[in-house]
């Protein structure tokens, strides 16, 4: 900590208390109530990779209404914590997609949608994308399709729910991707 | 350093970037020169979505390649496949069935309906209009749910194939389009009322981002934005596919050449679409729509060729050179999102940064489309 240079002993119990509150968050009622505070506002960043996003349009559209789970595009990427890739990742693009990533406060969630997210798809063989979204952000839900039916993004934003329910405050450790299926 | 002094600020152009992470420019950027609230110049960066398809598809077979100039544009697959497998029908001679002409027609139109609907949800949201985005995306599932029942899926068709079209359609597709279109048609009054009286939407639109008949000409505009300046130029009519030359419609054009015109062709190009697609129910002639056997290998013959069709953004245009062998030797797109990219340097000139919206999207640009 920074204070430390000035306030030697203060310091160390501002430190104590720090641990004491980071493990006591992780403790039920706590750590339920945090968790249940992050599930309804996942607010995906404004930014789309590709034509995957035709799907995330209809889902934000009237019938599927991802609203109804807390999901709302929002500007600005100091409020974000989602961002949906939607398909073919270019070079391009995948330095962008990880400033956009490292800008964002945690903790950040990613669901990669369509086939090119996953292995390339249709254009595994083109010169210009990357064939494994994960080797630039880590992501959380996996989406297969091409492009996948709002429903199954909707289910994907579900199982996202699911794990941030599961998971601890600090959200350190990050599991093995889910994928839709 | 020394807080800054009032008398040492120097007034100069700035460069201000939009884009990809803005909810203002999709999967596009440029960087705006500024001059206070005046844009000076634009330097459009595009390339975000540069996926190559033109050098994949020298690597797939011909009907494999459907699917994939689909993705170009995959608001409006239909229309795509339709450009590409013009182009292979007439660099070969291969015959299509009458019915399987109007099937096409009637693919092609639901594919521009539920491409504009998408543009007008985009646009109503670029100006603070919500409603009209719920709106045209709720009755754009309408128009999906039909092209699912007519071709199998929502959104990547794969249902226009050289020789016809890959199978018939369902027995209730007609009563059921018939009931989504006249409800459409009813909405499209509400929408009229609702968003293009709308006074601020007038008010943003009018008179803004205004494109000359002679700049169109000239900087090779196409689609609704070339109608929008007064040039009646559309290939259904001019150079007939599928069975446009047998059915009966207007091609809207408007003189004006602003936003508030570009926005007005598509809400008046989705009536005549409604009116394609019921001519083409009634008129359409019983019969086969495929050759009995569909083979994966397409009979395509050496030579090259180009044809040209009509997409919900303007004309769309393929080159061919075929080898003789299965696969193309080249494949060369024309997007009309490209061609209208141009026209956005242009326009934005002298224009001040609050309407960049209003002119930048009235142009329907799709980037996959222009990077390929
Ligand atoms: S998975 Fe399909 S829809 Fe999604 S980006 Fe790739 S090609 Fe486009």
């Amino acid at each position: 900590m920074d204070g430390g240079v000035y306030f030697g002993r203060l310091s160390r119990v501002v430190e104590a208390l720090r641990r004491f509150a980071g493990k006591t968050v992780e403790f039920d009622p706590i750590r339920r109530l945090v968790n249940w505070g992050r599930l309804y506002s996942l607010w995906p960043v404004h930014v789309t990779t590709s034509c995957c996003s035709v799907a995330l349009g209809a889902g934000m559209g009237a019938r599927f209404d991802y609203e109804r789970f807390g999901v709302l595009p929002f500007g600005s990427l100091r409020q974000n914590d989602l961002i949906i890739i939607e398909g073919t990742l270019t070079y391009k693009f995948a330095k962008r997609i990880r400033r956009i990533y490292d800008q964002m406060p945690e903790p950040k969630y990613v669901i990669a949608i369509g086939a090119c997210a996953l292995s390339g798809g249709i254009f595994r063989d083109a010169y210009s994308i990357v064939k494994d979204v994960s080797k630039v952000v880590p992501v959380d839900v996996f989406v297969p399709g091409c492009p996948p039916r709002p429903e199954a993004l909707g289910r994907a934003v579900m199982l996202l729910q699911e794990k941030i329910r599961r998971s601890k405050v600090s959200g350190e450790p990050i599991e093995t991707p889910i994928v839709v299926r | 350093m020394e807080a800054g002094r009032l008398d040492q600020v120097v007034e100069k152009e700035i460069y201000v970037s939009v884009g990809p992470q803005h909810s203002g420019a999709g999967h596009f950027r440029m960087v705006l020169k500024l001059d206070g609230d005046i844009i000076v110049d634009v330097i459009p960066d595009p390339g975000f979505v540069h996926r190559s398809v033109e050098k994949i598809a020298e690597n797939m077979l011909y009907v494999q390649i459907v699917p994939l100039v689909e993705k170009v544009t995959h608001v409006d697959a239909s229309n795509l496949a339709m450009g590409y497998v013009r182009a292979v029908e007439e660099l070969s001679g291969i015959q299509v069935p009458e019915r399987a002409k109007y099937l096409r027609t009637i693919a092609c139109e639901l594919s521009r309906i539920t491409s504009h609907l998408y543009f007008f949800g985009i646009f109503g949201i670029f100006l603070n209009h919500s409603t009209m985005f719920m709106w045209s995306f709720g009755d754009r599932d309408l128009f999906l749910d039909l092209t699912q029942l007519l071709t199998g899926t929502r959104i990547a068709h794969s249902y226009i194939l050289a020789g016809g079209v890959r199978h018939d359609m369902p027995q209730d597709f007609p009563d059921k389009a018939m009931k989504v279109l006249d409800y459409f048609e009813r909405k499209l009054e509400d929408y009229y009322k609702i968003f293009m009286l709308n006074p601020v939407m007038i008010e943003r639109t009018r008179g803004v981002g205004v494109l000359s008949r002679e700049d169109a000409i000239r900087l090779g505009a196409t689609g609704p934005v070339l109608r929008a300046s007064g040039v009646r130029y559309d290939t259904r009519k001019d150079d007939p596919y599928a069975a446009y030359d047998k059915i009966d419609f207007e091609i809207p054009v408007y003189k004006e050449g602003d936003s508030y015109a570009r926005v007005m062709v598509r809400f008046r190009e989705m009536q005549e679409s409604v009116k394609i697609i019921r001519q083409a129910l009634r008129d359409m002639p019983e019969g086969p729509v495929r050759p009995k056997r569909m083979v994966p290998r397409w009979p395509v013959k050496k030579g090259e060729h180009y044809a040209r069709v009509e997409a919900a953004r303007g004309e769309l245009g393929y080159y061919i050179i075929s080898d003789g062998k299965a696969k193309p030797y080249r494949l060369k797109m024309s997007s009309p999102s490209f061609r209208n990219l141009l026209i956005l340097k242009h326009l934005l000139r002298g224009e001040t940064l609050a309407d960049m919206p209003a002119i930048y999207m009235s142009l329907d640009y799709w980037a996959p489309e222009a990077d390929r």
